[in-house]
């Protein structure tokens, strides 16, 4: 090996550092939801810590559990309680929404695979 | 060591952090905002536009729905309802260019889709409870009341356009452009981006949408949400300038002694349409994409493909009531399922 | 490739190297065909094992018949797998002609001499990098590729030393032979 060569080698393993710590570090934190706030910031939570959130929306506060990876509607102060029936969400792109509240829940997964939602 | 090595060794340590760096921030290019218009939330997404500007336009387009609001909504005064007010008097009444132009498209589209898509049957729709913010409750109507409204034949046909006037052959016509209302809204809200110089964008109105150009080197793509479980039943990635609509059953209904009526109503019989679960199409202006949905989820897995033709509608997906996907041969083409297994499907010729 | 060259006035010293060259780029296919079965998490990204006889020719014979053996290997390669002008073709192409470059630039570079090992370990990460970059804007764009880049390129790392290691002794043996 000439010095040449250890420095390749030195340089392809420290690439191969940033190339782990830029790709797995960070993107292997878990699942994440959003909780979508017209006119607000997207909130972000893990999946990974089971517990009740409180969101104020426009009608009151929804409450939203977040259980074993997944995330649903606990309650809501609408009428039609379409939300808190969505059940749990769980996989990448999954949605929820209390429209009356103006509060919505999406699964973003470990990278959005999607732009946007249609339904 | 050489001096000159140790040069390269710095070049090419900077080249692998520039490389990886710039990755690194093209992630972040997105602006997505939402905004509460046309009574849902509106979702705007905008690649490669500063901060500053994108918010601007998404202010703007927040300014011009609620302006549309204001002129079409069904219930609530507005142009709309004091146009109803005036045909159910027999009279006739003076329209503006804008409110022209729409009406004459709604006719036009109604007429294509033999009159599935029916924006004149707001009588209909007030029987049914939908004019109003909350679930309807009750019973549903009468079946004598929707067998005499039925009879009436009320189609787009009974409005007639006189230079800038505008009345209708049948006071029983009123006007609910529904969904179409937010079709027309969205083809405004990407005018208007479009005239901002913005070139890649997407305007997400409650679930239906209009997409232009690209998310930087590769397509936007759309995830088409499953009514059944909340997740993603296929993905498609739109071409240059494409909108995706999606009628559904689920979207609105009329729950009584644990029977659901849903909003979809058929103008044929006066009851809601069966046979459809939801219709997916896709189409340049989004106008022509959400009367369609309407008119092809009414036509149900039997007619949807000859109304499709005669409305110009290449791109449609139709699930019925036993999961079976109906897809035009273009569409086929076009979407990747996203659940596994893929539901049975058909494809079919248009 | 094995010319006689019935001018020479010493014809069996040019029939060996004639021998040698054959023999590199039989050994390159063989080397690419063996490659076609590897299993990778991402279909028809390669270690780029071939690049002992890319980088052996670069060392004995210079950069244009390395430049030869690597392109022949992949054409010649690909007809034999089947898979010409396939989308395992172009990244196969892509690697190749990442890793003649970067082996081109490599040797061009006054003032620094690589071994076998050096060139190998460049040429290796050269080659994944250029597949991943094809594979990526070709056919799968989509950013949950990424996560594979970094075992992508540690498989380079190590193949491109492992490769280093064969070139070097290969060399060495060569080398006996021909003194």
């Amino acid at each position: 090996m000439t010095k040449a060569d250890a420095v390749v080698v030195f340089l392809a393993l420290s690439l191969l550092l940033l190339l782990y710590s830029r790709y797995w570090i960070g993107t292997n934190a878990g699942e994440t939801a959003r909780i979508l706030i017209p006119g607000e910031p997207e909130i972000e939570i893990p999946l990974e810590q089971d517990r009740e959130y409180t969101i104020k929306g426009t009608l009151g506060e929804s409450k939203i559990a977040v259980n074993a990876g997944r995330i649903r509607f606990v309650n809501s102060p609408c009428t039609t309680k379409q939300c808190v029936l969505s059940g749990w969400l769980q996989n990448s792109g999954a949605f929820a929404a209390c429209l009356p509240n103006r509060i919505s829940l999406l699964v973003a997964g470990k990278a959005l695979r999607f732009d946007t939602i249609n339904f | 060591m050489h001096v000159p090595f140790l040069w390269y060794t710095m070049m090419f340590g900077l080249a692998c952090c520039w490389v990886l760096f710039s990755g690194c921030e093209r992630q972040d290019e997105v602006h997505r905002e939402q905004i509460v218009a046309l009574g849902t939330i509106v979702e705007i997404n905008l690649w490669g536009v500063d901060k500053e500007r994108a918010h601007r336009a998404t202010a703007a387009v927040a300014d011009e729905f609620s302006r549309l609001h204001q002129r079409w909504h069904a219930w609530e005064p507005s142009t709309l309802t004091v146009i109803n007010d005036r045909l159910r008097k027999g009279q006739s009444i003076t329209i503006d260019e804008e409110s022209k132009a729409l009406l004459s498209q709604a006719k036009a589209l109604s007429l294509a889709s033999e009159s599935l898509f029916n924006p004149a049957i707001g009588e209909l729709i007030a029987l049914w409870g939908f004019h109003s913010d909350d679930a309807p409750s009750g019973p549903p109507p009468d079946p004598t009341t929707l067998e005499a409204f039925v009879s009436k034949s009320i189609t787009m046909k009974g409005l007639i356009f006189e230079n800038d006037t505008v009345r209708s052959i049948d006071p029983s016509l009123q006007l609910d452009l529904g969904g179409f209302a937010k079709g027309h809204a969205v083809d405004v809200a990407i005018a208007q981006l479009r005239e901002m110089g913005i070139k890649n964008a997407i305007v997400n109105a409650g679930g239906d949408l209009r997409a232009i150009g690209r998310k930087g080197n590769r397509p936007w793509r759309i995830g088409v949400r499953d009514p059944r479980s909340n997740g993603i039943i296929v993905s498609v990635e739109t071409h240059d300038d494409e909108s995706v609509f999606t009628s559904g059953d689920y979207e609105r209904y009329h729950e009584y002694q644990g029977k659901r009526y849903h909003h979809i109503i058929d103008p044929r019989n006066g009851y809601p349409a069966r046979g459809s679960t939801s219709v997916t199409v896709i189409h340049r202006d989004a106008a022509t994409a959400d009367a369609a949905a309407t008119a092809l989820f009414i036509a149900g897995p039997e007619h949807w493909q000859s109304i499709a033709e005669k409305m110009g509608v290449e791109y449609v997906m139709l699930i019925d009531q036993n999961d079976t996907a109906f897809l035009s041969a273009a569409m086929a083409e076009r979407i990747r399922f996203e659940v596994e297994p893929p539901p049975r499907t058909v494809v079919q010729l248009l | 490739m094995v010319v006689m060259d019935v001018t020479s006035t010493k014809p069996l010293r040019t029939n060996k190297e004639d021998y040698l060259i054959a023999w590199l780029t039989a050994l390159a296919i063989s080397v690419h065909i063996i490659e076609a079965a590897f299993p990778s998490p991402l279909p028809g990204v390669k270690p780029g094992l071939a690049n002992v006889v890319t980088v052996a020719a670069l060392i004995l014979f210079g950069w244009g018949t390395a430049a030869w053996v690597g392109f022949l290997r992949v054409l010649v390669g690909s007809l034999l797998v089947g898979t010409f002008l396939s989308p395992t073709f172009a990244l196969s192409l892509a690697g190749a002609t990442a890793s003649i470059a970067v082996l081109g630039i490599a040797k061009a570079l006054p003032g620094v001499v690589f071994g076998p090992v050096g060139y190998c370990v460049l040429a290796a990460m050269a080659h994944m990098a250029a597949q991943f970059g094809a594979a990526y804007v070709l056919f799968i764009p989509h950013q949950g590729l990424f996560s594979l880049l970094p075992v992508l390129m540690t498989a380079a790392l190590v193949f491109g030393l492992v490769s280093g290691f064969i070139t070097k002794s290969a060399i060495t043996y060569i080398n006996d032979r021909k003194a």
